[in-house]
């Protein structure tokens, strides 16, 4: 086919008409990864917002402020949800924000300020759903302990023997903290690899920019 | 990975570039997607790299893998590249000024080639580098006779696409 041939002439003539990478530009490519890592950070903490958003719809506190005759309530969990909700959009639009400037960002400098940068929204995002997870546990002991009929023979019994006491708050205490270590754990392992991939990504480009 | 083995992917890499410019010519329209397609390439060869042994080529062994990522990732995106976006074709097709009839027929030529699907483009890559069979069946993975096979419909195929 004497097209092909034709296209063959052409495409040897152009052989050399690309503009050459550096050396240095393809070992920044080579640390670009970055980004995907962040976008993974991006997707992940979106899917776990749908998964604690279905799980609450599914078991609602409203019900349950009902079942102890205190709907009166129901307005300040409302309120306390909302801004739960507000914190975490911020939170991935911030993951978003990161995604965005570290796929465009073109200097290695600003890369990884970019990087470390991402490294703490995610950290602070760890701790505040550690935080709100702390709270809402001891809210819900709270209200349990305040309302629930159900553990009000307990509290006759904790007010009258000291011991009940101690060991009721001992169990509660025991339960937050391996609350609070389950979610750790799992925020770890969740983003933990990512974490450390773009740790071992940023001090890669280290090495380039010296 | 330790600093000798990158430092040497990249010299090589810097060295074989054209390979993937190429190959990025051939699959992608407009600069950006260019660069897109050069760097995913780039990090696909690199993570190929540890199992590079030398008892080939370099280049033979980038002609692989970057042809399985063009094609790889050319099925993951729509197959459908619109003409428009072609019209930006134009600006390194007609760099130097020639023959004007020949260009526009290269042109078209082009356009033909980028209608044809992620593997029939490998196939007109490797024919366009000048490869010979042997090496076209091992670099894709498919038998000698296979690609003389696809080759011949290669061909009939662009020569309906040029002269409908």
């Amino acid at each position: 086919m004497e097209e092909l041939d034709l296209l063959k002439k052409d495409w040897k003539k152009k052989e050399n008409s690309f503009s050459q990478l550096s050396e240095k530009e393809i070992y920044k490519m080579l640390h670009r990864k970055s980004s995907s890592i962040v976008k993974w950070i991006l997707i992940i903490s979106i899917i776990e917002v749908l998964v604690w958003t279905s799980i609450s719809i599914i078991y609602s506190t409203d019900e349950y402020l009902k079942s102890l005759n205190h709907e009166e309530l129901v307005i300040y969990f409302r309120v306390f949800n909302f801004f739960n909700y507000g914190v975490i959009l911020a939170f991935i639009y911030m993951f978003y924000k990161n995604y965005r400037n570290i796929s465009t960002t073109a200097s290695t400098r600003s890369l990884m300020s970019n990087i470390l940068k991402t490294r703490k929204t995610v950290q602070y995002y760890v701790w505040y759903n550690l935080f709100m997870i702390v709270i809402g546990l001891i809210t819900g002991f709270i209200l349990a302990f305040s309302f629930n009929p159900e553990i009000g023979i307990l509290k006759e019994r904790m007010v009258n023997e000291g011991k009940y006491m101690a060991i009721t708050i001992g169990i509660l205490i025991l339960s937050i903290v391996i609350a609070v270590g389950i979610f750790w754990l799992f925020y770890r392992i969740l983003y933990g690899i990512l974490l450390r991939k773009l740790l071992v990504n940023y001090k890669e480009l280290k090495k380039i920019d010296l | 990975m330790s600093d000798q083995l990158e430092q040497s992917f990249v010299q090589q890499l810097k060295q074989n570039q054209n390979i993937i410019h190429k190959i990025c010519r051939l699959y992608t329209s407009g600069a950006d997607a260019h660069k897109d397609l050069f760097q995913e390439i780039t990090i696909q060869l690199w993570k190929a790299f540890p199992k590079f042994r030398g008892d080939s080529k370099f280049s033979t062994w980038a002609y692989r893998v970057a042809l399985n990522t063009a094609i790889t990732l050319y099925r993951k995106n729509t197959r459908s590249i619109s003409t428009v976006e072609f019209e930006s074709q134009r600006h390194f097709i007609s760099q130097e000024d020639y023959n004007y009839e020949e260009e526009e027929q290269i042109k078209l030529l082009y356009q033909a080639v980028y209608q044809l699907n992620d593997i029939e483009k490998a196939l007109v890559f490797m024919y366009l580098e000048e490869k010979d069979y042997a090496e076209i069946s091992e670099t894709l993975g498919i038998s000698e006779v296979n690609a003389r096979v696809k080759m011949n419909r290669i061909k009939g195929k662009l020569r309906k696409i040029l002269n409908p």
